[in-house]
């Protein structure tokens, strides 16, 4: 057979193969599409069919920014979802109410949760509820948590 | 020994509004969203509007005023 035997196919030395020269936007240009790469080693006419179909219509390119969502934010940042009412899943406020939630997470847990709280916090919580200013709703709150116990 | 006072935006202060405006049934988030640092008073009570759509429940002495926040 002619010709030299290191022809064709993918040459991993080749420019466009060396890391250091794929540009930080991917090496795709700027249309947001990746290229159509020849895939060799295929049976014959198999590698042509594919690269036909690769360039057949725009394949899309890497998603921006981390696949697994994004960094958490604090309480106080500002909404990421601007048309959703923060009140969404809870049973007050506009939105949908807690219906939407996933079964899993629907549980109320609060019990549990305020007499975790009340042991941990009560002790301290009392020391304001003898001020002399000390307003009568808190007072009550007070009490409530006391009977909690 | 100095006398400790009730003053608006305190912890306590916190809690009280919190407690009052989403429920004694919420306590636990009540108490974990007092022991946040909010800026000022006005800005905790903002908050507390966004999230019940009504006014600022608890500590109605007259020292302490409610901000109707209003619709």
């Amino acid at each position: 057979m002619a010709g030299n035997e290191n022809s064709g196919g993918n040459r991993p030395t080749a420019p466009q193969n060396n890391p250091a020269n794929i540009s930080a936007t991917g090496g795709a240009g700027q249309s947001g599409t990746q290229p159509a790469r020849y895939i060799s080693g295929m049976p014959y006419g198999q590698g042509q069919e594919l690269m036909a179909q690769q360039t057949s219509a725009p394949m899309s390119g890497a998603p921006e920014g981390p696949i697994f969502g994004k960094q958490l934010g604090s309480l106080l940042d500002p909404t990421n979802n601007p048309s959703e009412p923060v009140t969404a899943g809870v049973d007050m406020g506009p939105g949908p109410g807690s219906d939407i939630l996933p079964k899993n997470i629907s549980a109320d847990t609060r019990l549990d949760e305020n007499k975790m709280v009340v042991q941990k916090y009560l002790p301290t919580l009392l020391q304001a509820a003898n001020l002399p200013d000390t307003p009568d709703s808190y007072k009550r709150f007070i009490n409530y948590l006391l009977e909690q116990q | 020994m100095s006398r400790v006072a009730w003053l608006p935006g305190s912890l306590f202060d916190n809690v009280d509004k919190f407690a009052n405006s989403l429920g004694y049934q919420n306590a636990a988030i009540a108490i974990e969203l007092a022991m946040q640092s909010w800026e000022s008073p006005e800005d905790r009570n903002a908050f507390i509007y966004a999230i019940t759509g009504d006014n600022i429940q608890g500590g109605t002495e007259s020292k302490y005023p409610i901000r109707n926040l209003g619709r």
